[in-house]
């Protein structure tokens, strides 16, 4: 078991935003959180990474990217905590190169191809959004956790990261907007309403219109 | 990249300290046997330099070793390096003088100007003030305004400050309306002249050469009171320079100072000749110094 | 007390807190008038005047390589101080959540360079050294401040997706220090022209700076040779977004080292001297505990009170006549305002104000007031003024106006002072240590400011009354300091700012 909690009450400095929540995530799992905007799937996710184990790989909605260092720096920040500190240095000012061919490698995959020392400020939405996948990909680990990953790039750059994804880890825990892809990429859908889990069910049991109450106004 | 450059910067900077900490260890020892001196910027600082490179060069043929002139910035500078040994010899005011010795023990004073026996500060007052010339203290200054020149002057400072407490029994602050220090006597003369301060203290000579220049214009600016003569500028040495140098080199930089008769050199200073003084010679500022608590004990 | 006000009376206009503390400022300020002396009281400031003034139009340029020679240096001491006290602060910013490192900053950036510098010619002499940790010490007090304020502001989204376990360090470098790495450089580049500033400074009490030539010219009314030395350190100033280029900074500072030799040899025993013996007080060398009492009772009478009750004085009128200036400085170089030649009249407005030494500024005016505390007002806001008016200016810069954005006056007041005005406070309250450390050098004037009393003592050699002085100063700056703190943390009030 990854994650259990039973009838917890969820939210930030006694605001609670999630009620009565029972929720247990297994090893291997690939669980899509859906629901409309402002149901609680941010709130959700953010507990979920403070109780997961310290090595989960992030993707957060605002990337969490440093923009005034460059997309070889920021992907590499993945592995901080793998590499010794004096290397982790050295690499700041001196990229080394088995990371940035390895880096290189990865970025191109999900199409960042020549950017590689360009300062992720100056990049597009979408590929920040990219770098952000990146970073989580190449720091590894067995699971995964991210708050609208595929938000900011299109339906075909979607599928290649969530492919990306998919392969990489084997536990995945993905908040997003897009029914399909959810649906497509997933073991199970957990649907939020209301600051309450609304359906929980493996993803061969649904179809589209299964989940569509969970967006009516 | 650009962590490196502040990284690089730091160290750059920490190896550049550390060099000039260590202080370029060839240049220090050249040093050590360089003879140096210094002066108190009283005036015409930009003529310093020239004026004490000529001094250095005679002194330096006179003794036959490498003498250096360096320049500093104020009175106390010019006592602290001699105290601290930076200089051997220094050019200082009376009161200048006798800090410096009572802070160095075995410094003496070996040569001052003929003029320098019996100097003089000039009191000068602008017009509007309607102070005329007298031959006593004009107690008609209290309750205007009176700069002195620099703080540790013994003309523009210390001897107008001691007749001021001596005829009208109070400190300048209290006789005056305003006090200021110009920071040099050409200064003092400007103030006074434009009117910005009523009063002024002045060392003589800068006033008469000043004078001569035509920088003055006497409808504005005139003296009012000189006061008595009393012992200024002298040459003081280190004691310790006849352990660096054989024993009797304290006379020869005396004899030297004592035998320079370049006309050019002298009315550099402006002096006529330089004639021996001693230490008991500057008593009497001491005296007034420590009467108006300029110094200790 | 607020809330009944909105109550009782709907239709009365409210004034936000920023503009209430500004109001008792001014109050404040008018108070101290009442204690202040400034009156006017000369007769013909004009022979002198139009001495210097011709001596503006008729620079003497002919000793150049006088001139080259201090540019030289005064760049020199500048970057390996401003080096230092960059690459200190940024060690002591990481520690400023201690309140011991807190205090220490404060207290040297108290102390005024040209103190700093008298206190390290007592121990090192006339050495490159004494120069050095003039300018270094009190700016690593000034660097640590502000870098500590920009990291702690550093947006922490970054961080909070670095992996667990990656270490505090290089955490540290890959997602905090990059966040506000533009920040530091641009404030680095800022305090470089303050620096440039304080090593021409440094030459009135002997380093070979600038201000060494500049002071004799001045001193002894060679206004045509002064004329010469300030227009070359404006130009200096002017062109320095030309020259300090990232890249040349290497070379910059590789090179520096090598024109910053010469001096004295350094001596362990003056060192010792003056930590040991020099500022202990005098009454205790000879081991006398009455006296000591004595001692430091007329201290505070004689020089303590009155120089405090001076000082205060002086930076309350001076600080709120430095925000009127500012205020009326600002659009000169504002885009918003003026157009690029406009802008560009403006721009050498504000750095000949800004970097004409503030003694120059005092005599002037002393020529033509004659001596009471308005010149010193006045010097020191025009100062002042001009370096808020300036970083005003460009902060201005970066307003995004609505495109049907009124002109002139109504845009002055509607659009750009209400959005820059919590900026402006700020850069205000961190000048305002900065005026009380530069009320210390207008001695000139005849007024009786702590600063005056420290020179005093260190004339007639007393450096333990200097040392004594000086330490009340900081204390003063601390108290300072707090307020300034508090002040901004209720007014909520961007706590980065690059002046300081």
């Amino acid at each position: 078991m990854l994650l259990y909690l039973e009838n917890e009450d969820l939210g930030y400095q006694g605001d609670i935003v999630l009620h009565n929540i029972s929720l247990s995530v297994s090893d291997g799992e690939r669980v899509a959180f859906v629901g409309k905007s402002g149901a609680g799937k941010s709130t959700l996710l953010s507990v979920l990474q403070s109780r997961f184990p310290n090595d989960i790989a992030l993707i957060p909605q605002d990337t969490g990217l440093v923009r005034a260092l460059s997309l070889f720096h920021n992907v590499y920040m993945g592995r901080l905590h793998q590499n010794s500190t004096f290397y982790n240095l050295l690499n700041l000012v001196w990229p080394q190169k088995p990371e940035v061919e390895e880096i290189g490698a990865l970025t191109t995959k999900l199409g960042l191809e020549g950017k590689l020392f360009e300062r992720t400020g100056e990049l597009s939405g979408g590929q920040q959004q990219r770098t952000a996948v990146c970073r989580a990909i190449y720091q590894g680990g067995s699971a995964v956790l991210g708050d609208e990953p595929v938000s900011a790039v299109d339906n075909r750059q979607a599928v290649q990261i969530l492919e990306a994804l998919n392969e990489r880890f084997d536990t995945i825990l993905l908040a997003m907007h897009d029914v399909d892809l959810a649906l497509r990429f997933s073991d199970r859908i957990i649907g939020i309403q209301d600051g309450k889990i609304a359906l929980d069910q493996p993803a061969t049991d649904l179809q589209r219109h299964d989940l569509d109450f969970l967006y009516i106004e | 990249m650009k962590t490196r450059r502040l990284y690089t910067g730091f160290v750059v900077a920490l190896a550049a300290l550390a060099w000039v900490a260590i202080g370029n260890p060839t240049a220090a020892n050249a040093q050590a046997k360089e003879f140096v001196f210094t002066a108190i910027p009283d005036q015409d600082e930009t003529q310093l330099r020239k004026r004490f490179n000529k001094i250095a060069d005679y002194l330096s043929k006179e003794l036959g070793i490498k003498v250096k002139y360096i320049p500093v910035k104020s009175y106390a500078a010019a006592v602290t390096a001699f105290r601290n040994g930076e200089v051997h010899l220094a050019w200082f005011g009376g009161l200048s003088g006798v800090r410096a010795r009572s802070l160095v023990d075995g410094s003496v004073a070996i040569a001052q100007g003929f003029e320098d026996k019996s100097f003089e500060t000039y009191f000068i007052a602008h017009a509007s003030s309607g102070l005329k010339p007298a031959d006593s203290f004009p107690k008609e200054i209290a309750g205007k305004t009176f700069t002195f020149g620099s703080k540790g002057s013994t003309s523009g400072r210390l001897m107008p400050e001691f007749h001021i407490r001596e005829n009208l029994k109070k400190a300048p602050e209290e006789v005056f309306s305003k006090v200021g220090f110009s920071g040099n006597h050409s200064k003092t003369i400007a103030l006074v002249q434009s009117g910005a301060y009523q009063v002024g203290a002045v060392n003589f000579k800068v006033w008469e050469k000043e004078l001569k220049a035509g920088k003055i214009d006497e409808s504005k600016v005139q003296v009012i009171w000189r006061t008595p003569p009393y012992p200024d500028y002298q040459w003081t040495i280190r004691g310790d320079v006849e352990k660096t140098w054989q024993a009797g080199f304290v006379d020869r930089v005396k004899n030297a100072l004592l035998n320079m008769k370049d006309k050019e050199l002298l009315d550099s200073f402006p002096r006529s000749s330089f004639i021996p003084a001693s230490n008991s010679d500057y008593q009497p500022i001491k005296d007034v110094a420590k009467e108006i608590k300029l110094i200790d004990d | 007390m607020s809330s009944d006000v909105i109550v009782e009376t709907q239709s009365k206009p409210r004034y936000s807190q920023a503009v209430r503390t500004s109001f008792w400022f001014v109050i404040v300020a008018l108070v101290c008038l009442l204690f202040s002396d400034i009156s006017i009281t000369t007769q013909d400031p004009w022979t002198e005047l139009k001495r210097m003034g011709w001596g503006i139009i008729t620079p003497n340029f002919l000793d150049y390589r006088t001139i080259l020679e201090a540019l030289v240096q005064t760049i020199a001491f500048a970057l390996v101080g401003v080096a230092l006290g960059a690459g200190g602060g940024f060690i002591l910013a990481q520690f400023f959540h201690i309140g011991i490192v807190r205090w220490a900053c404060a207290f040297v950036r108290a102390i005024h360079e040209i103190f700093w510098a008298l206190i390290f010619l007592q121990m090192l002499g006339l050495t490159p050294l004494t120069g050095l940790l003039a300018i270094g010490i009190p700016y690593a007090g000034i660097c640590a401040k502000v870098y500590a304020e920009t990291l702690e502001e550093a947006d922490l989204r970054a961080e909070k997706a670095v992996p667990g376990g990656s270490g505090l360090l290089s955490t540290f470098f890959y997602a905090r220090l990059p966040e506000v790495w533009a920040h530091i450089v641009h404030y680095t580049s800022y305090r470089f022209e303050c620096g440039l500033r304080s090593s021409a400074v440094l030459g009135f009490i002997g380093m070979p700076t600038l201000g060494f030539h500049l002071e004799s010219a001045f001193g002894e009314g060679n206004y045509s040779d002064a004329a010469a030395l300030l227009i070359a350190f404006y130009i200096l100033i002017v062109t320095l977004r030309f020259w300090m280029r990232g890249r040349l900074l290497w070379l910059y500072l590789l090179a520096a080292p090598l024109f910053l030799t010469g001096g004295s040899e350094i001596k362990l025993t003056n060192i010792v001297r003056f930590l040991t013996s020099d500022i202990v007080p005098a009454p205790l060398r000879i081991g006398d505990f009455s006296g000591f009492v004595d001692w430091i009772v007329s201290m505070f009478q004689t020089q303590v009170l009155p120089g405090v009750f001076a000082t205060v004085i002086l930076t309350q009128i001076a600080l709120v006549m430095t925000a009127f200036l500012a205020l009326v400085l600002f659009p000169l170089i504002s885009e918003k305002f003026f157009g690029q030649f406009g802008r560009s009249i403006g721009h050498v407005f504000l750095v000949i104000v800004r970097s004409t030494p503030e003694f120059i500024l005092a005599y002037i005016f002393l020529q033509l007031w004659g001596p009471s505390m308005l010149p010193a007002i006045v010097a020191l806001s025009l100062h002042n003024g001009a370096i808020i008016g300036h970083l005003m200016g460009r902060y201005s810069n970066e307003i995004l106006l609505r495109p049907d954005h009124g002109k002139g006056l109504n845009l002055y007041g509607y659009e750009i002072v209400p959005r820059i005005y919590g900026q402006f406070l700020a850069f205000l309250f961190y000048r305002w240590e900065v005026i009380m450390r530069e009320t210390a050098i207008l001695g000139i004037l005849g007024i009786a400011t702590l600063g005056f009393f420290v020179d005093s003592a260190i004339a007639d050699i007393r450096l333990d009354r200097a040392m004594f002085l000086i330490f009340i100063t900081a204390i003063l700056n601390i108290g300072i300091d707090i307020i300034s703190r508090k002040l901004r943390a209720r007014l909520r009030i961007n706590q980065t700012v690059e002046a300081v």
